[in-house]
């Protein structure tokens, strides 16, 4: 039992007592309406879950970038009955069987999980969106990372299951001779179904430096394995773009890579792309988007919202970012020359640009997975920041409409610049109040922190209709605390946020639980 | 609208036209993949990188600052976040940034008034303060490098570097993964 599994017992110890105590002497039924059931329990996470994260851990005195994903079947009833993942640590890359493991699942949602191979054991703290999602942080003491899981869909491990066209968006860090340069490479292909790759483009960003949009090298593929890891967890290897990977299946829409080519390490998701010849009238409407990434080897991360009009011109642009604590909230002054371009190819990719007479030129490049969403990438000078951007709802937001159940994770560095990851659960009531619980691994050379079961409250105050930058603020009360956020609506199920604090770099979102 | 896109959405109308008329416009699913294949896949030209609009790191800037420690520390409130040095110069103090403290601890790194510094980077501002972000610190004869020689910070990425070696002996040691 870890020590989140530990907190969380004696919380749960507690509040029965506090029950029983109250109930005591009571003589039997009072006459009250039965509890309700609880939301989650460990019935919650059944089944076969592919996962993927990212973090920081501690390699040779000092802390390095890592990447994992795999799968994890959860029986029901606490145990980890089986699973695989792939490494790309600073050792180099392996593939691992999981011999067992234990999760725990508060009625919140958020829950304790341990993976457990011939290396031994890691730990984690997840928040369970639904049964079929949610998100999670390692919580070790010599390792952090953050990430997410779906439940997987069996019947696509196939490479049959693999056909059409899929949009992706790698990063992380490309080392070449003794050059250890932050990458971005986003793109889309064609998968036939049989193996091969067609139709394939991409544009890497790799420190600063663009590759224009570039056809897939010869030597493309993608292959489900053939020894038992196909079937049995949907591992496959890959060649895109002219890197190696391996991946896992979600389901036909949605699979996860990690780069193989050590010591670089790359991790993003393909998305199945709409099958519609794409051009400038595709991006209609609303439009919120959430990425990060480092502009010189510093944490940046941006959030935002605009407008597009289906003819190629952009409005109604605000944006915050905060790189490594130097905070730009847009607009400062005029915005002009916002614009965007779907490159007549039809496959989805494009342009956007804006610029404040202030802040400067914000550029990005795009590839639709559809006209709703899009994988992000800026291409501003030094910039390596990567994300989505997805429609975002043009019915009002009130407080009222966006109470309810929300779980979060959030990721960036603190003070010192370390790593820090986040991932808890809150209730938001009709005024924005909020109150939940947060887990959290600080890390640190020396001694990293892991916090666990920490209280949280706070504000979600809406500004106008709600659908441009919200003030989210969070009061961590012990370790105390308080994280301010702008908070941009994407819909009544969505949040992004990004930390406006000077002293650290924090995003994420909030999804909301059933 | 932005020129540059302006220019490129000009040439871009002009190739769809074309290939209206000439019949090979691109279409949905798979009559797109075959007029595609039939007419080599359209590459684009992307737009170069525009100026940095925040503090990126330009070497071409690069200059060296020295001086005296007159205040240090690992974890401060003031941004960039990590190490902050203040440093007496002869033209005033001077807030260098030093990256992630964890970086400079692994590397034996630290500063205490009264030490005599010397490093290499560049000027910036950040939050309308003046910052001098350092590449390379040396304390005696003590030297650290802090960033590239491109300006990324190397505090994470450097343990990517180890050799064959240091790789095998950090295996061994062991630990889960």
């Amino acid at each position: 039992m870890n020590a989140r599994t530990e907190t969380t017992v004696s919380r749960v110890s507690i509040v029965l007592a506090l029950f029983a105590a109250a109930c005591g002497g009571g003589g039997g039924n009072n006459g009250g309406p039965p509890p309700p059931p609880p939301k989650f329990t460990n019935a919650s996470l059944s089944g076969q879950y592919a996962f993927s994260m990212s973090g920081t851990e501690l390699c040779a005195g000092q802390g390095s970038l890592f990447a994992r994903i795999g799968t994890f079947t959860a029986d029901g009833h606490g145990n980890i009955t089986n699973g695989l993942e792939d490494v790309n640590i600073c050792t180099g890359t392996e593939i691992l069987q999981f011999a067992g493991g234990r999760y725990s699942m508060d009625a919140d949602g958020r829950g304790s999980l341990s993976l457990t191979n011939s290396t031994g054991t890691t730990n984690y703290s997840i928040s369970l969106v639904s049964s079929a999602q949610g998100t999670v942080v390692q919580t070790d003491a010599t390792v952090t990372a953050s990430g997410t899981f779906q439940r997987q869909n069996p019947a696509s491990f196939s490479n049959a299951a693999i056909a059409g066209g899929y949009v992706f968006d790698f990063k992380g860090v490309e080392v070449v001779g003794s050059t250890v340069d932050p990458a971005s490479i986003i793109g889309r292909f064609d998968a036939d179904g049989a193996g091969a790759i067609v139709n394939g483009l991409y544009d890497s960003n790799i420190a600063g430096t663009l590759s224009g949009q570039q056809t897939f090298p010869t030597g493309t593929f993608y292959r489900m394995d053939t020894n038992g890891d196909g079937t049995a967890f949907g591992r496959g290897t890959a060649n895109i773009a002219g890197r190696n990977f391996a991946f896992y299946v979600v389901d036909a829409a949605r699979i996860k890579f990690i780069g193989t080519d050590f010591p670089s390490e790359l991790l993003g998701e393909a998305f199945a792309q709409q099958n519609i010849a794409f051009n400038d009238s595709s991006l209609v409407g609303d439009y919120a988007f959430l990425i990060d990434g480092l502009n010189s080897g510093s944490p940046i991360a941006t959030s935002g919202r605009f407008t597009a009009d289906r003819a190629g011109n952009i409005a109604n642009v605000i944006v915050d970012e905060n790189h490594n604590g130097a905070v730009t909230l847009l607009p400062v002054g005029t915005v002009t020359g916002a614009a965007y371009a779907v490159d007549t190819n039809g496959f989805g990719g494009g342009l956007l640009q804006w610029t404040d007479t202030t802040a400067g030129t914000f550029s990005f490049i795009f590839y639709l997975i559809s006209p709703t969403q899009a994988v992000l990438e800026e291409t501003d000078s030094g910039i390596v920041s990567d994300g989505m951007f997805t429609a975002q709802t043009a019915t009002p937001i009130t407080t009222t409409s966006m109470a309810g159940d929300y779980a979060f994770v959030w990721t960036g560095v603190n003070s010192s610049g370390d790593e820090t990851d986040f991932a808890g659960q809150l209730t938001l009531d009709s005024s924005g109040g909020f109150s939940g619980l947060l887990d959290s691994n600080r890390f640190a050379t020396t001694t990293s922190t892991q916090v666990f079961d920490a209280l949280i409250n706070g504000n979600l105050t809406l500004s106008g209709n709600g659908l441009g930058a919200n003030t989210f603020n969070v009061t961590e009360v012990s370790p105390a605390d308080t994280f301010h956020f702008t908070a941009y609506i994407v819909d009544q199920n969505r949040i992004f946020v990004v930390c406006t604090d000077t002293n650290r770099v924090l995003s994420g979102r909030l999804t909301r639980q059933p | 609208m932005n020129p540059k896109i302006s220019r490129k959405r000009a040439t871009a109308l002009l190739s769809w036209a074309t290939a209206l008329l000439l019949g090979t416009a691109p279409l949905a699913g798979g009559a797109q993949e075959t007029a595609v294949q039939g007419r080599k896949t359209q590459v684009e030209a992307r737009p170069a990188a525009v100026p940095a609009r925040a503090f990126a790191y330009d070497a071409k800037r690069e200059s060296v600052l020295e001086g005296t420690v007159v205040g240090y520390t690992e974890g401060g409130q003031i941004a960039p976040t990590g190490a902050h040095a203040t440093v007496r110069t002869r033209s005033g103090d001077v807030d260098v940034h030093l990256g992630p403290a964890s970086y400079l601890q692994a590397n034996h790194f630290s500063l205490a008034a009264g030490e005599q510094v010397r490093f290499v980077g560049v000027n910036a501002v950040v939050n309308g303060k003046g910052v001098f972000l350092a590449r390379i610190a040396q304390k005696g004869n003590q030297v650290v490098a802090i960033r590239s020689p491109r300006g990324s910070l190397l505090a994470k990425g450097a343990s990517r570097l180890l050799t064959e070696a240091e790789r095998a002996q950090m295996k061994q040691q062991g630990g889960a993964r």
